[in-house]
């Protein structure tokens, strides 16, 4: 408040009162029913405004009133909690842009208090259960998951130590967001992200699902023992390499779905040691883990990710793993998983069902197989999927295909899932976002919204119609 | 003056904001190398805070054919859909048809080229000028090359654009969007940002510091004209006193007699302001105009009318103020001691005055400095205006000097080179070479603060061999990571010594420098830092170079030149690179000057009046002596001899260590910029002091000469 006079600061302060009164149940709960951010007059700034009521999407079935209520489910998906000093990381393909635009984000040093803004309003709203939609970490390192798993059980969570990487004001490459120089300035941030913060836990069983960044680096790549050495060691590059050339096919553009040839892996990893590089604090905590370890610490049971588990006495959760062992983002459905799909299916009997998957049905491959079952069976409300970062709905068959924007992209929302059975045997489906809460997270928010390579250029907000809705569907 | 200083501060002062806002200049301008529209589309279009953008392929170095006139220098702009970010001033846009063209209104005004003219663009079918505009992003003709738009209609051009013009929906987020394009525009070549506030800072420097300095000078000068104003009034008042004392003896009131003084003051200063104010915009409207049309901005025009009407309130408000509060403080004391010809201000013990000893021209001294308090007034007057004269003098000889001498930006070699590094070693084998050395130059920015354009000189050794502008604080380069800054950039940056100087190149790289020092360089009104030319290649190796010569003292400069071959070219000055832009600004000055002139006249002229005036008696008496006119010039050259003697000494104290560093540092206050007057000056400026004072003494005496002395004795 440095430049205010004592009046002014009494006048701002009254004013923040005001504010915050007025948002204080939107800004405890975080449900875009009572208000939202947005940037009304696009200029880049996000401002409180007001919230997006329900819309009632029929494509599926008639409106009709609610009899019972059956279940409410949270959707929290894409945290991708990283280690932004990781040497790990690959930040500097970031400005090659499509498709290495997630591999630096000006807002990643504070994935770890998103994660948590998020985990307190969902707290707030006590749902009866939560998925957690995979891709919790981003690179597949045993602190980052650590850390991730601290905030959704509650505790006291941390790096243990201070910020070192890209975005130091002391490194002199302006392709990096340093906030301590750049517009929009925040002094003091990465001294702040680095603190250790409490999370309350979720307080609500969690059902995890298992994304490519939970086991793979990057999303893309099976560790190796070059790379497990480069994770805990204090060597990082952040500069990119001169005369760096691509892996075929990335370069044009196109997303690297399948397992990159570990050739090309090594080649692409050679080329960029043998660049700049910067001498970073090591730390053994970076330990880059198996799909195994992984599966086992999120769930405790392994080496795959897929179960069932019933929310209520009318509401059976399934739960899918796609994630490729052998690298590559895209989903991949195991020869299995139809006949399991379908034997899950059928012992849900007269329950309803809804299936959750990191990486969407129908763009996985083998998808269509799963996606034929689940068109078949008539007590299928909803598949719920993340992975890409977008808020999504889109009727099929006899249900929802349902996408959630991450906490890592804009818009930075989670999604609440209330299922009611209506009159008529029917079932409705309100859905709607939650944004999430704290100092920190709403830089985030802010600093996300502006990056030109992140989710508002990109429309990943999706449309009204893709948020708060109430989805309709007949009755079997 | 007050006119002349209104016209000159208000159209160069914001002649830049009123060129904007008619142009909707952008606030961003981009140029790059040439890539694919729908690839710079999309990256800017990702961008936040956009309100609007438009892509451009521009052209430079093209031939230009107008009839009776040619250029080879000549800039096109292919204009497409969206915002256009130029005013039109005269005619209409380019309609989307075929074989249009709009043309700057400083070329059409150079050329001659009427609505309707054609002009060829490299030979090609000729173009109809369908416009005429103004966009303050550059100069305009001749200060810079022609530039014309043309539509994409019928244009056969290669693919792909390399000018963007941005604007936003709030320009105050610009750097939050700068930060934004920088960390997407890897992979472009050749990426330059101008913002708004760096095309004022471009105009600026296009227009040197000439446009400071006149701003500057305007500011002074209206500072001076109250002075003025009020002194000639108060004089006034001083010279009715008696008139006042006898009004106050037959029972007028106080406030009567301050109101009828007022009124008296109001009915002179009224049609007085008016004539001033008509005479000081014709004095200087045109060359302002002038000014105004080379820097592609426009005359104020309407705009001035309310500033002029304030002008003339304050112009009337002064001396009638400066006649009513004398006169209230006259009207307070006795009648009886202002009829004995108190002064007005109180009254002190006299000496007693020594006998005559010397001739007329000591008594007409005597005389005037009887009233002392207006002597006072008069002479302060007198050397105010003075003293200006004698500043504007010397920002005269400092526009010759900083546009044709090198040396006045410390700059110590007298040519330039367009050849390679490599070639140092023949060109220093040339006979009257002293010294040659690789100059390499790049244009940035701030890392941080984008908006601010900063020129990077660097020189493989140590640069003051070549250029040495005055260190201010610390100490020159003695290390590969450090940086010298000019006093301007220190301050809008807030460096000192031993801070880090963090700047992006055009290459997109950063250089981040520890700041050895801080020198004072008029050049780009003191943004500049002279680093390491190995850091900076490090960074930018397609900096551009050139060589730059030294040449011994008394060696042959054209021998020299001759031998450098066709690239070399004398080292240039900090003001713009064109005579008109000199010539328009001499002829402010000489505008103003005149003004002045005449103001010093009428010091004098009233000066001597009042005498004649105050004492018809004693000039009769003389004259019933038996003495003529030459008498009485003798006596009123001693009144102004004692008016100009002082006048004289006040003007040059004044302009030597009041107005000249006050204008050199409100003008340049990123550099040592020496305004004092030399002898020559002030010189002159006494020769033309006492030649106004000859033409009021013979003017005064031929009026007095013409009363009767019968008059003259029964006057009281």
């Amino acid at each position: 408040m440095s430049g205010l006079t004592r009046r002014e600061s009494l006048i701002a302060g009254a004013a923040v009162l005001a504010a915050g009164c007025g948002a204080t149940r939107s800004a405890r709960t975080g449900s875009t029913l009572e208000a939202t951010w947005r940037d009304p007059h696009g200029t880049g700034v996000l401002q409180r405004a007001a919230g997006e009521p329900l819309i009632a999407r029929t494509e599926l079935g008639a409106p009709a009133r609610a009899r019972r209520h059956l279940a409410t489910i949270a959707h929290l998906t894409d945290a991708h909690v990283l280690d932004a000093s990781s040497p790990a990381r690959v930040p500097f393909l970031d400005r090659l842009g499509d498709p290495f635009q997630s591999t630096f984000r000006p807002q990643e040093a504070l994935t770890g208090q998103v994660l948590a803004g998020a985990v307190r309003v969902i707290r707030a709203l006590r749902p009866d259960a939560v998925i957690q939609g995979g891709d919790l970490i981003d690179n597949d390192q045993a602190n980052e998951l650590s850390l991730a798993l601290t905030v959704l059980r509650g505790g006291t969570a941390g790096w243990g130590r201070p910020y070192f990487g890209v975005q130091l004001a002391a490194n002199p490459d302006p392709f990096y967001y340093r906030p301590d120089l750049d517009a929009p300035r925040h002094p003091g941030l990465l001294r702040e992200a680095t603190r250790r913060f409490t999370s309350p836990g979720l307080g609500a069983p969690v059902h995890p699902a298992l994304g490519d960044h939970d086991i793979l680096l990057a999303g893309e790549i099976v560790p190796t023992a070059q790379t497990r050495a480069l994770a805990v060691g204090e060597e990082a590059v952040w500069e990119l390499p001169p005369g760096l050339t691509l892996p075929p096919g990335i370069a044009a553009g196109l997303s690297p779905d399948g397992p990159p040839s570990p050739r090309l892996i090594d080649n692409f990893l050679a080329q960029a040691l043998a660049g700049p590089k910067v001498r970073v604090p090591a730390d053994p905590a970076r330990r880059q883990m198996n799909a195994a370890e992984v599966v086992a610490r999120l769930s405790g049971s392994g080496p795959t990710l897929d179960y069932f588990v019933d929310v209520g006495a009318s509401l059976r959760l399934v739960v899918l793993d796609l994630a490729r062992r052998a690298g590559g983002s895209g989903g991949l459905v195991r020869p299995e998983q139809p006949t399991w799909l379908a034997g899950a299916l059928r012992a849900a009997g007269e329950r309803w069902v809804i299936v959750a998957s990191h990486q969407p049905l129908p763009g996985a491959e083998g998808g269509e197989a799963l996606l034929g079952i689940l068109d078949r069976d008539p007590r299928v409300i909803a598949a719920l999927s993340g992975h890409t970062h977008r808020n999504e709905i889109v009727p099929r068959a006899g249900y929802w295909l349902i996408t959630t924007a991450s906490l890592i992209d804009h818009p930075q929302q989670a999604r609440m899932l209330r299922v009611l059975e209506t009159a008529g045997g029917g079932v409705a489906l309100e859905t709607w976002m939650l944004d999430h809460t704290g100092a920190l997270a709403a830089i985030s928010r802010q600093l996300a919204y502006l990056d030109a390579q992140g989710g508002r250029p990109r429309g990943f907000a999706g449309t009204r119609l893709d948020r708060n809705v109430t989805l309709y569907r007949r009755a079997p | 003056m007050l006119t002349a200083a209104l016209v000159v501060s208000d159209g160069l002062g914001r002649g830049f904001d009123r060129a904007a806002g008619a142009a909707d200049l952008p606030d961003a301008i981009v140029r790059f190398d040439p890539e694919p529209a729908g690839q710079v589309a999309a990256r800017i279009a990702a961008l936040p805070d956009l309100a609007a953008f438009s892509l451009r392929r521009e052209f430079t170095g093209v031939e230009l054919d107008a009839p009776g006139h040619t250029s080879e220098n000549a800039a096109v702009e292919i204009i497409g859909p969206g915002r256009r970010g130029y005013a039109i001033v005269a005619g209409r846009d380019l309609s989307g048809r075929p074989g249009e063209v709009l043309v700057e209104r400083g070329l059409a005004a150079a050329w001659g080229m009427p609505l309707g003219g054609r002009i060829e663009l490299d030979g090609s079918s000729p173009q109809r000028v369908v416009g005429f505009t103004e966009s303050p992003d550059n100069v305009s003709y001749p200060l810079a090359g022609p530039r014309v738009y043309v539509a994409q209609v019928g244009v056969s051009v290669p693919p792909g654009v390399n000018l963007a013009e941005i604007w936003l929906r709030d320009p105050h987020r610009l750097d939050e969007v700068l930060v934004q394009a920088r960390a997407t525009s890897y992979g472009v070549h050749g990426l330059r940002f101008v913002t708004r506030a760096g095309v004022r800072v471009l105009l600026d420097q296009a227009a040197g510091i000439v446009i400071d300095l006149l701003v500057a000078l305007s500011l002074i000068a209206l500072l001076t004209a109250a002075v003025m104003l009020a002194a000639s009034a108060r004089a006034e008042v001083q010279r009715r006193l008696q008139a006042i004392g006898l009004r106050r003896a037959v029972g007028a009131s106080r406030s009567y007699l301050t109101a009828t003084q007022g009124l008296e003051a109001l009915i002179v200063a009224a049609p007085a302001a008016t004539i001033g104010l008509i005479a000081g915009t014709l004095a200087t409207y045109g060359p302002t105009s002038r000014l105004l049309m080379m820097l592609n901005e426009p005359a104020p025009g309407a705009a001035l009318a309310l500033p002029l009407a304030a002008a003339w309130m304050a112009a009337v408000a002064i001396p009638v103020t400066s006649a009513a509060w004398p006169a209230w403080r006259a009207a307070g004391r006795a009648p009886v001691a202002l009829l004995r010809g108190a002064e007005l201000a109180a009254a002190r013990s006299r000496r007693r005055a020594s006998p005559i000893r010397a001739g007329l021209t000591v008594l007409g001294a005597r005389l005037a400095g009887a009233r002392r308090a207006r002597l006072v007034a008069t002479a302060t007057a007198l050397g105010s205006s003075t003293g200006f004269v004698l500043l504007m003098l010397a920002l005269a000889s400092a526009l010759v000097s900083l546009e044709t001498d090198p040396g006045a930006l410390g700059k110590r070699y007298q040519l330039t080179a367009q050849l390679p590094p490599a070639a140092v070693g023949q060109v220093r084998a040339i006979p009257g070479v002293q010294a040659a050395a690789p100059r390499y130059a790049d244009e940035a920015v701030d890392s941080f603060s984008l908006q601010e354009t900063i020129d990077v000189i660097a020189y493989p050794g140590d640069h003051t061999e070549f250029e040495a502008p005055p260190l201010l604080g610390g100490s020159r380069i003695a290390r590969p990571d450090e940086a010298e800054v000019g006093a301007g950039l220190a301050d809008a940056l807030g460096l000192v010594p031993g801070s880090t100087l963090a700047i992006q190149l055009a290459s997109g790289g950063e250089l981040r420098l520890r700041v050895a020092g801080v020198v004072g360089s008029l050049d780009h009104d003191g943004r500049v830092a002279y680093v390491p030319a190995r850091a900076l290649l490090a960074r930018d190796p397609s900096a551009s170079e050139q060589l730059v010569v030294r040449v011994r003292p008394g060696a042959d400069l054209t021998r020299v030149t001759a031998a450098l071959g066709a690239t070399a070219a004398p080292a240039a000055g900090a003001t713009a690179r064109g005579v008109p832009l000199v010539d328009t600004l001499r002829a402010i000055l000489r505008a103003v000057a005149i003004v002045d002139g005449l103001v010093c006249l009428y010091a004098l002229i009233q000066t001597c009046a009042l005498t004649v005036q105050e004492r018809r008696r004693t000039l009769s008496v003389i004259r019933a002596v038996g003495a003529g006119t030459p008498a009485i010039t003798r006596l009123l050259a001693g009144a102004a001899l004692a008016l100009v003697a002082p006048a004289a000494a006040i003007g040059i104290a004044l302009e030597r260590w009041l107005l000249g560093p006050a204008l050199a540092r409100l003008a340049a206050g990123y550099a040592t910029l020496s305004l004092g007057a030399g002898a020559g000056a002030i010189a002159a400026v006494l020769a033309g002091l006492v030649v106004a004072a000859t033409v009021a003494v013979l003017w005064v005496a031929r009026r007095a000469g013409r009363e009767s002395v019968v008059s003259g004795l029964a006057a009281p």
